[in-house]
C-alpha cells in the first residue's frame, strides 16, 4: 500500500493502482470516458486529467498513471475543469445532439458529464459526422457518429472476448470504428461492445425504444441458460423484462455475459408462454383449472409406486428438485432423474467413484490462477462462454499455456500460443489414460500418489494404453501424447476442463475418472490453480446432482424411456424437460412417450414433448420465482422474482407442494423453509441461508476421498466410407429453451451440419446445400456448413433444435457413423 | 464505404492466386511482428492488398481481420484497391503551389480522365497528388513511379502522357 494525497484527503491505495482507481476507491470521483475495470487502461478520452504536484502541477491522465508514494493529487481545480470543459466541447463539435431519440439519454456519459460541467455552450464550430448507421443486424445497431473513440467496444472484443470485431479505422479526423472492410457487425454478439459503450453509438436493437432508461426497475438475478452461474440484472417496466443491465461490479465475471445472457431473455415474455392449465379431451389439449389439471395427475400419482417416474429440466431451483423429490416419495416411486441418465454421469458417477464426492473439486476461479490449462473439447468455450472469456484472460493477462484435446478446432484454438491435439471422434478417454501411462513412464507422477488406493490396479490397467499404441488409436502422434502428459505434469499449477452435458455422451463416467486419474497421479488437486473442473450444462445440473435428484435406487433416464415403451412405466411427469428434441434416439422416445398410459408435462412452452402430454401445467420462468441455483462450482446463489407470474402460470415449486398435499403428504410452505432442509441434509450446503448467500452466493465445499479407478474405453472402430459425427451445443443455444429466445435465434436460427473444406469438395456440397445425413437410427435433412475448423471424416452438428431433428440420427453413442448425400 | 459499396468492391475485384501471399507468409511466419512485413510484401506482389489476401493472410497468421484493415487503413502505404502500372505525384507543397501546381494538377485530371487517388480503368496510370516531394528547387515537380520531372509545365504533362503511353504494362 502506498500513501497519498487526493484533494487535501490522506488516502492509501495498493502499489499497483492508478490515480484513477486510488481515488475511486477513496471515495473520490474523477470523469472517464474510455475506463472500465476489466479493461487495460488506455488513456484516450482526456476527461481523467488530474493535476499532481509533483509533476509541476501539469495535467496527467488519471487512468494510466499509476499512484506513487506521497504522490499529492488534486482532481478538480479551475484549470482542471477548464480543460475538462473543453474535451467536453470539443466531443460535442461532432457528436449529434439527438439525446431525445438516443436510446442511451439518461444513461449516457457524455450527456451526464456535459449536464455536470454545464457545458451549455460551444465555443467551436465544425460540421457533425455523416456515417451510415449500422442497422444491418436486429441485435446491435451501431452509430459512429455518436462515437467518442474511447475504444472500449473494440478492447473488450479483443482483450475478453477475444473475436476483435471491432478496431480503430484511419487514422486522425477520419478515425472511426468499424468492422474490416467497412462492413456490418458479424460476430458472436455477446453485446459486450453494447455493454461498455458511454454513448448511444452502440444500442442493443431488442430494447430500443422499449423504456427510457429511469423508468426501469432493476432486479438482480442468475442467468437461466448454462452452469457458469453469471450474474444478471433484469430491466423491468410494466411487468415486462425489457433488457438485461450491465453491471461492471456484478459477479465474478464483474456484468460479462454472453449472446444467451445478454440478448436471450425474451423467452420470459415470450406470447408463446403457456398461461392455462391444459387437459386432453378427446383426442385434444383444452383449456382446464388447476384444480382439475392437478386433481388429475394426483388421481395418476396415487399409490403410483414404480409405475411412475419423473424426469425434470436442471434449470428448475434447488428447492423445487427437492419438492421434486418428495413428491415422487410420496407417489412411491424412485424412479426420478435429470438428464443425469444420459449426461451427467461424469459427475454423478465417475466423479462419486474417483473423489468421493459429486462435484468438481476446482472453481472457475482456479481459471485465472493456474499455469496450464487442459481444455477438453474446445466447446468449453460455446458450451460455457463466460469459462470461455475466463480462459482467455488466463492466457491473455496471466500467461497461462492452453493445451487443448478435441475431436475439433474451435475458437479457443486461436488463442495465443494455443496447442490444440485434435484426435479421432471417441479416442478421449484412451487418450487420456495413454497420458496417465505416459506420466507414470517418465516418472513425473506425485510420490503421494502411491498410497492412493487402486494405484497397483491402475498401473496394471495402464500398460496397455502406452502412447505409441494410443497414437495409432486417436491419430495423434506419440510425440504430441508425451508432451501433453510431461506439459501438465510439469506445470506448477494445472487445471482441467471438460464439458458435459446432453450433447456429450463421450464423457460419461469413466471420461471423469480417466481425467480424475491425471489430476490424482501428478497430484494436482486440493490446491489454488489445480484440479478438474467438470462444466455441467445447465444452469443448476449441479443443483439437480447436490440435491439427489438422478437415479440411486430407481431407473435413470434411459431406463425410464425404456420403461415407458415397455409399459412398466405408466404414468410420466416431464418437469421442463423437452426429452423429444434433447435426448438422443428420436423415434425411441417418441414411441416410449406415445405409449406411456398418462404423460404429465409443465413447462414454459408448449414443446415438442408437451404437445405429446395428457396434462400440461403452464409453470413458471426463473424470473418469476424464488429459490436457488448451484452452479458448475458449486457457487450456491439466490433468486428473487422480477416480474409476476404470466398468466396462471404457476411455479413447480407451488405445482409439487399442491400435489404432495393431494396425496395427504405436507409440504413446506416456502422456498426458504425447503432451502432450510437443504442446508441441513444436503452435503456442503451446511450452515447456509437465503440472508447468508447476499448477493455473491456462497460455495458448497467440496470433501475428496481420493481413489484411481480404471476407466473403461469403447473402441470405436472407423466404418468405411462413412463420416463420424459429433454433436455439441453451438455457442448461441443452451438446451432447447433458447429457441424461445429471440436473441440467439436471429443470431442462429437453425440446426445445421459442419464439414471440412476437405468433405465438401469430395461431396461436392457447397455452403447451405441441404444434405441427407443418415445414420443406422434414422435420417434427416440439413443445411451444410463449411468450414476450416473441422477435421477431414468429421461432421458436427448442434443439438438444440427441434426442427432440425438431429436426434433421429444420433443414437447416443459417443460417435455415430454417417453417411451423407446432397 | 457503405456494406453495399464495400460488396460491390468485392464483387469487382479480380480473382487473385493466393499462393503468391502464401509464399510471402510462409517466409515471415515464425518471425515475430510480422504483420508489417508481410503486408508490404503482398502489396508489392499484387500491387495493393486485394481483400481476399487481407483474409487469407489473418487466417494465416492468427491475426483478427478488422486488425489488418486498420492497420491498412492507418498507413498511407498500403492501398486496398488496383493501382496503376504508373504512380504519377505532383506534390502541391507550398513552393510548388505558387509555382503553379494546380494548373499542372488539372491538366493531368483533363488528360487522363480521373481524379485525385483514382486509377485509369486500364490500370495504366494512378494520380496522386501530394505534400512534398522534397526538391522545392526543381517546383513545380512531378513523378512518375521513381522519375522525377522539374520544373513541369503544361506541355511537360503531355510528354510524359506520351511517353508513357508507350512503356511496357509489366
Amino acid at each position: 500500500m502506498v500513501n497519498l494525497t487526493i484533494d487535501d484527503k490522506q488516502v492509501t491505495a495498493p502499489k499497483s493502482a492508478t490515480i484513477y482507481e486510488a481515488a475511486k476507491i477513496n471515495g473520490i470521483k474523477i470523469p472517464i470516458l474510455c475506463h472500465d475495470k476489466k479493461l487495460k487502461p488506455f488513456g484516450a478520452c482526456r476527461m481523467c486529467l488530474v493535476e499532481v504536484e509533483q509533476m509541476k502541477g501539469r495535467q496527467i491522465p488519471a487512468c494510466t498513471t499509476p499512484v506513487t508514494d506521497g504522490m499529492i493529487i488534486r482532481t478538480s481545480t479551475p484549470d482542471i475543469i477548464k480543460a475538462r470543459k473543453m474535451v467536453l466541447e470539443l466531443l460535442l463539435l461532432n457528436h449529434p445532439i439527438d439525446c431525445p431519440v438516443c436510446d442511451k439519454g439518461g444513461d449516457c456519459d457524455l450527456q451526464n458529464l456535459t449536464y455536470e460541467y454545464q457545458v451549455n455552450a460551444n465555443r467551436f464550430s465544425d460540421e457533425k459526422f455523416h456515417h451510415e448507421i449500422d442497422y444491418s443486424n436486429p441485435l446491435i445497431e451501431r452509430d459512429m457518429n455518436r462515437c467518442v473513440l474511447c475504444g472500449k467496444c473494440a478492447r473488450i472484443c479483443d482483450e475478453i472476448v477475444s473475436f476483435g470485431a471491432l478496431t480503430f479505422i484511419s487514422r486522425g479526423i477520419e478515425t472511426k470504428i468499424g468492422c474490416e472492410f467497412e462492413g456490418s457487425l458479424n460476430c458472436e454478439f455477446c453485446g459486450s461492445c453494447v455493454s461498455v459503450c458511454p454513448v448511444g453509438s452502440l444500442l442493443a436493437r431488442p430494447f430500443k425504444f422499449k423504456a427510457r432508461f429511469w423508468a426501469l426497475t432493476n432486479q438482480k438475478s442468475v442467468c437461466s441458460y448454462c452452469g457458469t452461474g453469471c450474474n444478471l440484472t433484469l430491466g423491468v417496466k410494466d411487468n415486462k423484462v425489457l433488457t438485461t443491465v450491465y453491471d461492471e461490479n456484478q459477479g465474478f465475471h464483474n456484468g460479462q455475459l454472453c449472446c444467451r445472457g445478454r440478448f436471450g431473455y425474451q423467452f420470459i415474455n415470450s406470447d408463446k408462454r403457456l398461461t392455462t392449465p391444459l387437459v386432453r379431451k378427446g383426442g385434444a389439449l383444452m383449456e382446464a383449472s388447476w384444480d382439475e389439471a392437478l386433481e388429475l395427475v394426483a388421481t395418476r400419482l396415487r399409490g403410483a409406486g414404480a409405475s411412475a417416474a419423473a424426469l425434470a429440466t436442471p434449470r428448475l431451483t434447488n428447492e423445487e428438485l427437492l419438492l421434486f423429490k418428495k413428491l415422487m416419495e410420496a407417489a412411491g416411486s424412485a424412479n426420478y432423474d435429470h438428464s443425469a441418465g444420459y449426461a451427467h454421469a461424469a459427475l454423478t458417477k465417475g466423479f462419486a467413484r474417483s473423489f468421493g464426492a459429486t462435484a468438481s473439486p476446482s472453481t472457475i476461479l482456479d481459471i485465472q490462477k493456474s499455469d496450464l490449462l487442459l481444455v477438453i473439447k474446445t466447446d468449453s468455450y460455446e458450451t460455457h462462454p463466460v469459462i470461455g472469456f475466463e480462459i482467455n484472460m488466463a492466457v491473455k493477462n496471466k500467461g497461462a499455456k492452453l493445451n487443448i484435446l478435441s475431436d475439433k478446432r474451435g475458437k479457443l484454438s486461436k488463442l495465443p500460443d494455443a496447442k490444440t491435439f485434435v484426435h479421432t471422434p471417441g479416442s478421449e478417454i484412451a487418450v487420456i489414460n495413454s497420458l496417465a501411462k505416459a506420466i507414470l513412464d517418465e516418472k513425473l507422477a506425485a510420490g503421494s500418489a502411491v498410497s492412493i488406493p487402486g494405484y497397483a490396479d491402475l498401473e496394471k490397467a495402464l500398460a496397455g494404453f502406452t502412447p505409441d499404441a494410443v497414437a495409432v488409436q486417436s491419430g495423434l502422434s506419440a510425440a504430441a501424447i508425451k508432451q501433453l502428459a510431461s506439459d501438465y505434469a510439469k506445470a506448477e499449477k494445472a487445471l482441467i476442463i471438460f464439458p458435459v452435458g446432453n450433447a456429450y455422451p463421450g464423457h460419461n463416467a469413466d471420461m471423469a475418472s480417466a481425467v480424475a486419474n491425471l489430476a490424482l497421479l501428478t497430484g494436482k488437486l486440493g490446491t489454488e490453480g489445480s484440479g478438474v473442473l467438470c462444466m455441467a450444462e445447465k444452469n443448476n445440473s449441479q443443483g439437480a446432482v447436490d440435491m439427489g435428484f438422478y437415479a440411486t435406487s430407481g431407473l435413470q433416464a434411459g431406463q425410464i424411456m425404456d420403461g415407458c415403451a415397455s409399459g412398466a412405466i405408466k404414468t410420466l411427469f416431464l418437469a421442463g424437460e423437452n426429452p423429444v428434441v434433447s435426448y438422443p434416439n428420436r423415434a425411441v422416445v417418441t414411441t416410449a412417450l406415445d405409449k406411456v398410459e398418462f404423460l404429465v408435462v409443465s413447462d414454459l412452452f408448449m414443446t415438442e414433448t408437451a404437445a405429446m402430454a395428457d396434462v400440461v401445467l403452464p409453470a413458471c420462468s426463473f424470473a418469476e420465482k424464488e429459490g436457488t441455483f448451484t452452479s458448475v462450482d458449486r457457487r450456491v446463489q439466490h433468486i428473487k422474482p422480477a416480474i409476476r407470474k404470466v398468466g396462471q402460470s404457476r411455479t413447480d415449486f407451488e405445482i409439487f407442494s399442491t400435489l404432495i398435499a393431494k396425496l395427504g403428504g405436507q409440504a413446506p410452505a416456502a422456498p426458504a423453509a425447503v432451502f432450510g432442509e437443504i442446508a441441513a441434509s444436503a452435503p456442503g450446503y451446511a450452515g447456509m441461508s437465503y440472508a447468508a448467500l447476499g448477493e455473491t452466493g456462497a460455495f458448497a465445499p467440496v470433501d475428496i476421498t481420493p481413489a484411481f479407478v480404471v476407466p473403461k474405453t469403447v473402441a470405436v472402430e472407423p466404418a468405411a466410407g462413412k463420416l463420424a459425427l459429433v454433436i455439441g451445443s453451438v455457442l448461441y443455444h443452451n438446451g432447447t429453451l433458447s429457441q424461445f429466445g429471440e436473441g440467439p435465434m436471429y443470431v442462429c436460427p437453425e440446426g445445421y451440419v459442419e464439414l471440412s473444406r476437405g468433405d465438401a469438395a469430395k461431396l461436392n456440397v457447397a455452403e447451405n446445400d441441404l444434405l441427407n445425413v443418415t445414420s443406422a437410427a434414422g435420417s434427416t435433412k440439413l443445411k451444410a456448413r463449411i468450414s476450416s475448423r473441422m477435421p477431414e471424416g468429421v461432421l458436427f452438428s448442434p443439438y438444440h433444435f427441434g426442427a432440425a431433428e438431429i436426434n433421429r440420427v444420433w443414437s447416443g453413442a459417443p460417435v455415430t457413423w454417417v453417411t451423407v448425400t446432397k | 464505404m457503405s456494406e453495399a459499396v464495400a460488396q460491390q468492391a468485392e464483387e469487382q475485384e479480380p480473382e487473385v492466386d493466393l499462393s503468391i501471399a502464401d509464399k510471402v507468409i510462409d517466409k515471415y511466419i515464425d518471425l515475430p511482428g510480422n504483420l508489417m512485413p508481410v503486408l508490404q510484401a503482398v502489396q508489392d506482389e499484387y500491387g495493393y492488398v486485394p481483400r481476399k489476401v487481407a483474409e487469407h493472410v489473418a487466417e494465416r497468421l492468427n491475426v483478427y481481420p478488422s486488425q489488418i484493415y486498420g492497420v491498412l487503413t492507418f498507413y498511407a502505404q498500403f492501398h486496398l484497391k488496383p493501382r496503376g502500372r504508373f504512380i504519377i505525384r505532383v506534390c502541391v507543397g507550398t513552393a510548388c503551389h505558387v509555382s503553379g501546381a494546380p494548373r499542372i494538377v488539372e491538366t493531368f485530371f483533363d488528360k487522363l480522365h480521373i481524379g485525385h487517388a483514382e486509377t485509369t480503368p486500364d490500370l495504366r496510370y494512378t494520380f496522386e497528388k501530394v505534400a512534398c516531394l522534397g526538391a522545392c528547387g526543381m517546383a513545380p515537380l512531378a513523378m512518375v513511379n521513381d522519375d522525377t520531372f522539374g520544373k513541369m509545365t503544361v506541355q511537360k504533362v503531355d510528354e510524359i502522357i506520351a511517353e508513357y503511353n508507350q512503356r511496357p504494362m509489366k
